[in-house]
């Protein structure tokens, strides 16, 4: 935690110097420029039309946490090594038992010049626990939270009290759709933040426009003016190149590669900071027989899958979600193709000339290809991998049903999480099938684990079974790339979803 | 001419009608529905559940229709089901750019097209003519997107002349902005327009009455504006109103290439993202304006060729 | 003014005046054998193209390997050329021909029945569907039957059907009020001879042109579909997939985007060039109107 306070302690330069080492590049940044105020920065993000909320409750699109993140912020937030650091709350600790848990709340100023305070606090999270609305996406996540029994204990502190002991939940504070709004936010159309930009105006699927907020408690933004756009890939590529955007989120390869042949724009690189991999649903024939899952994990032929499908902007996947966040277990041997071994396994599980289907769409960007490429890696042992494309819409939920084995894509978050999320039995998005009751019960035995060595030596086990065992092929984790034209300043590469990812108030134009 | 006009309205109606009531069926028969559209990895299948009650997406298909067609007889388009907003507001915000984007493509269109088919049709199986026909012709052979894509290597990515998407810009402080949109719309509409002009000119030049008149030495000059323009503009018109349907195709791609928020993409994207209301919202205004785009092209060939027997 | 002759055949170098006019005089000059040549490679590719056995071993993104590279997925391009034509025209093909046998047969039975319930029963639901936007029924099936080529290609076609329904009808109400038909008709010839044997060639020459243009008009079509990633799979071989798929390597492999836009410009302009003949040739009676 001090490590990290510390990190924000000399911004300015050393995060300029941050972004060269973490590109790799080192070029176009001159790290001797002093930070000027004023200008205005335009962003551009993939866009969700009339998908795009402006209640920070609702999120679910980068654009949306993007424009959130300007205006409002969390307890706590999250670090590069998916670590939860301070925000709101300036420290916290709890009862030893990892039940009751006092927050306490940092000198910030809401928009409208109140000060924050422990009731503020209180009402968000009601908010988000509303269940009128089911659309607050940290309903699930805080649903241990037992906010009855919950209290301000003085206007700076606040004390959550659990249902259940969970180690995590500092974590689970930072997590999408965790803001803390005014007491008594009722219009969503009206936002009311402590974040470092004040609401100006917004439509969705096209445009908010946001103002320096002067009272910052981190003090004053550089910009006078953000823009938070939406278009698509193509779109933010013309728009950066040609000027009329200062900022691009999620870009791809391709045009990172076309970027950097010229020099007004600069890729900035979050170096193998998100996941794609394969899932094979591991209740359903033929991956129901583990022979037949370490088989299709040996086919994999990984290094192609990220010359080709990332074009070279990534690392390996070694099956694993995480690599370079907190708990990841070390000194894993990295899996290697084996294609003879491969072929000995789907033999003895008589798979060999027999045809599957891979249930893929056009939802993100790489999975028809890497589908489509894996199919034939799978060829080379004899068992035909089917390509089929369904909606790009409605992928994400009919892989919870449809296909034995599809694609997968994840952003960052801490690895208790992405277990929650993804691989316990009641996880919404299990879609690997992964439901062990053993394996449920580990993982609640390593949340209450209060002492850091010993939770971290627990999640490590239950990741090492999902590697060896589980269903999913990680082949690939790709950079993150973000451009900027050449005259932004102080962007920093870090992880979607941490704190310093998407982060204006530090950024000023040259 | 009245029990044409009434002829003509009623049929108006049964085709909006039966055009709503194909409309619903065609999009009711879309796998999955705008609940599962609004599913994130985040939300737990019960809340998508209460979502999608909350959205009245449990109802008969028949009922859900049956209350949207009340609501659009009080006037009423009803919500979106992706936004929660009106979707008078959506349809307000998409028409606005397309309808700039057209008139601006129109407003050269056709007075290019029709010099152009006047020019060609005067001096037919000239040089000039077989020239432009010949260029016209091969112009027409490109589709949208390939103009599109070259256009926008050429002059933004290579000589940065021109913004190649509408992304951060505004189009009242850079109109700039419409110039390769424009450019690719162009094209084809051109070269269409002008070969119905042209074949216009070339059959009233051809016909009696301008002989006639040629031979009793009336001026070149006033022939041509008081009455080969008049009859040479008739197929043209026709032309544009019949083929707005395919315009729209290519005003969704230049759409979709330069991320303008326009009609076509609000169309489809609800179509994709199952938004019912919004899709039939959209179609009946679409609808609409081909309908009265119609009419008016009918009544417009009545004034400009009074004699002819268009109208039965 | 129309009397002035052109001067083709008498003198043989006519003056040029500039290299533009100069192109387009020769393309129409020699209009038949340049746009059979222009209609002939990108069908031949089509056709032959899947048989032809080209294994070469894939590389890397936007490569110099091969003859024109490799494209976004590390695949040639050259190979892929020759795959892609199937879909690209085929499909547009499969819809015309489609949108005739559904069209043709209900515009001919509407011209031809004696029983006038018959003809409004037959063209009267088609003036109700004029105004159904055809971008709302091709992404309505786009969106339904994912990456299908047979849901394109029957999409494609319904929303030819009422426009070639109409212009049969047209045609051949226009050949059956004809003299001859009249002449035949006293000769107390059959319907059937009557129908087949003129009505039925008269409305050949009418249909041949509006083929030509509606292949055309259904090659854009089912393109722009497979561009705006509508249509096929995104890695499929289709000279409109690959020129989408493709155009932002634009700058690093150029020929990824410009071979398959040559091949489908080429054969769209060759068969413009055709078509424009075939309509010279046989006047098309008038416009039917809408």
């Amino acid at each position: 935690m001090s490590d990290a306070l510390n990190r924000r302690g000399f911004l300015g330069l050393a995060g300029a110097l941050g972004v060269a080492a973490l590109t790799g590049c080192g070029s176009g940044q001159s790290s001797g420029a002093q930070p000027s105020a004023g200008g205005r920065l335009r962003a551009v993000y993939a866009g969700g039309g009339a998908k795009e909320v402006l209640d920070p409750h609702v999120q679910s699109l980068f654009v949306d946490l993007a424009r959130h993140k300007a205006m409002y912020e969390k307890l706590v937030e999250l670090g590069p090594d998916l670590k939860p650091v301070p925000r709101l709350a300036e420290k916290w600790d709890h009862d030893g038992k990892a039940l009751v848990w006092r927050f306490t709340l940092r000198d910030a100023t809401f928009h409208d010049g109140r000060k924050l305070t422990a009731e503020d606090v209180l009402y968000s999270l009601a908010r988000v626990a509303d269940p009128k609305v089911p659309e607050r996406v940290a309903q699930s996540s805080l649903a241990a939270l037992d906010l009855r029994r919950s209290k301000a204990v003085d206007p700076r502190t606040v004390e959550l009290v659990l249902a259940a002991p969970n180690a995590e939940f500092p974590a689970l504070l930072a997590g999408i759709g965790t803001q803390i709004v005014r007491d008594g936010f009722t219009d969503p159309t009206k936002p009311i933040g402590t974040g470092p930009f004040k609401f100006v105006s917004f439509e969705a699927g096209r445009s908010m426009v946001a103002a320096r907020f002067d009272d910052y408690w981190e003090g004053a933004a550089k910009l006078e003016e953000l823009h938070l756009l939406s278009a698509d890939a193509e779109a933010r590529a013309n728009a950066v190149q040609g000027g009329q955007a200062e900022y691009a989120n999620d870009m791809t390869a391709t045009f990172a590669r076309t970027a950097e042949a010229g020099k007004s724009v600069r890729i900035v690189a979050a170096k193998a900071s998100t996941m794609q991999a394969f899932v094979m649903k591991v209740d359903q024939a033929p991956f129901d027989n583990p022979d037949v899952r370490l088989a299709f994990k040996l086919l994999a032929d990984r290094q192609r899958l990220v010359d080709v499908v990332l074009a070279g902007r990534g690392a390996v996947g070694n099956d694993l979600f995480g690599k370079g966040y907190q708990y990841y277990p070390e000194g894993l041997p990295q899996r290697e193709r084996d294609v003879e071994e491969a072929k000995r396994l789907l033999k003895k599980a008589g798979l060999v000339n027999k045809e599957i289907e891979i249930f893929t769409a056009d939802a993100s960007a790489g999975f028809v290809e890497s589908a489509t490429l894996f199919a034939e890696q799978v060829a080379e042992a004899g068992v035909k991998l089917k390509v089929t494309t369904g909606s790009a819409q409605t992928y994400s939920k009919d892989l919870l049903t449809k296909g034995v084995i599809g694609n997968h894509r994840s952003g960052a978050m801490p690895i208790p999480q992405y277990l929650t999320d993804r691989l316990l039995s009641k996880s919404p998005f299990n879609v690997t099938h992964w439901r062990k009751p053993e394996f449920d019960a580990a993982f609640a035995a390593a949340q209450v684990q209060t002492d850091e060595a010993a939770r971290a030596a627990k999640y490590g086990e239950l990741q090492k079974t999902i590697r060896d065992d589980g269903g999913i092929i990680a082949w690939g984790l790709p950079d993150y790339l973000v451009a900027v034209s050449a005259k932004v300043q102080g962007v920093e590469a870090a992880p979607p979803n941490t704190l310093d990812f998407g982060r204006f108030d530090k950024v000023w134009l040259a | 001419m009245r029990s044409y006009a009434a002829g003509r309205a009623a049929l108006a109606v049964v085709q909006l009608a039966v055009l709503s009531v194909l409309v619903f069926a065609l999009t009711s028969l879309l796998p999955g529905d705008a609940a599962d559209l609004r599913f994130t990895e985040t939300l737990s299948p019960e809340q998508v559940e209460r979502l999608r009650e909350q959205l009245g997406l449990d109802q008969p298909a028949a009922e859900r229709f049956g209350h949207w067609f009340g609501q659009v007889l009080t006037g009423d388009l009803g919500t979106s089901l992706i936004s929660g907003g009106p979707v008078v507001d959506i349809v307000r915000d998409s028409v606005g750019a397309t309808l700039v984007l057209t008139i601006a493509t129109l407003a050269i269109v056709v007075p290019l097209a029709v010099a152009l088919g006047i020019l060609m049709g005067t001096r037919e199986n000239g040089r000039l003519d077989r020239t432009i026909t010949s260029i016209t012709l091969a112009l027409s052979a490109i589709p949208d997107f390939v103009i599109a894509v070259v256009l926008v290597a050429v002059f933004s990515l290579k000589l940065g002349w021109l913004p190649a998407t509408w992304i951060g810009g505004d189009l009242l402080t850079s109109p700039v902005l419409l110039v390769l949109p424009v450019a690719v719309l162009l094209g084809r509409t051109v070269c269409l327009l002008s070969r119905q002009v042209r074949a216009g000119t070339i059959n009233t030049l051809n016909a009696d009455y301008i002989t006639q008149a040629r031979r009793l030495g009336v001026p070149r000059r006033r022939l041509l504006f008081r009455h080969v323009l008049p009859n040479a503009a008739v197929p043209g018109v026709q032309e544009l109103a019949r083929t707005g349907d395919t315009l729209l195709g290519g005003v969704l791609v230049v759409e979709a290439i330069f991320a303008i928020p326009g009609f076509a993409t609000a169309l489809v994207d609800a179509v994709e993202t199952r938004d019912l209301p919004v899709v039939q919202a959209l179609t009946l205004v679409l609808a609409v304006a081909a309908l009265l785009l119609n009419l008016l092209a009918d009544l417009t060939c009545n004034r400009l060729v009074p004699r002819s027997a268009l109208l039965k | 003014m129309s009397g002035r002759k052109e001067d083709a055949l008498s003198s043989p170098q006519p003056t040029p005046r500039g290299p533009l006019v100069r192109v387009f005089a020769v393309l129409r000059r020699i209009p038949v054998a340049v746009s059979v040549v222009l209609v002939g490679v990108p069908l031949l590719v089509a056709v032959l193209g899947p048989l032809v056995p080209h294994d070469v071993k894939p590389g890397m993104p936007y490569a110099a390997d091969g003859v024109l590279g490799t494209d976004g997925l590390g695949r040639d391009v050259f190979g892929l050329l020759l795959v892609g034509g199937r879909t690209a025209l085929g499909m547009a093909f499969g819809a015309v021909v489609l949108a005739y046998l559904v069209g043709g047969v209900i515009g001919l039975v509407a011209a031809s029945t004696r029983h006038r319930w018959l003809d409004e029963l037959l063209i009267r639901p088609l003036d109700v569907l004029l105004p159904l936007p055809s971008l709302l029924v091709i992404s309505v099936v786009a969106v339904g039957w994912r990456a299908s080529a047979l849901a394109i290609t029957v999409a494609v076609a319904m929303v030819n059907v009422p426009t070639v329904a109409r212009l049969v009808r047209a045609a051949a109400l226009d050949a059956a009020s004809s003299p001859v038909v009249e002449a035949l008709r006293m000769q107390r010839e059959s319907w059937v001879t009557i129908q087949l044997g003129y009505v039925g060639r008269a409305v050949l020459g009418p249909v041949a042109a509006d083929i030509g243009t509606r292949i055309t008009l259904a090659v854009f079509l089912v393109a722009s579909v497979n561009f705006l990633g509508l249509g096929l799979s995104p890695t499929a071989p289709d000279w409109a997939v690959s020129i989408s798929r493709n155009r932002e390597g634009l700058l690093l492999q150029p020929w990824s985007v410009l071979a398959p836009a040559l091949l489908l410009v080429a054969f769209t302009l060759g068969f413009n060039l055709l078509a424009d003949r075939l309509v010279h040739r046989t006047r098309r009676p008038a416009e039917v109107t809408a």
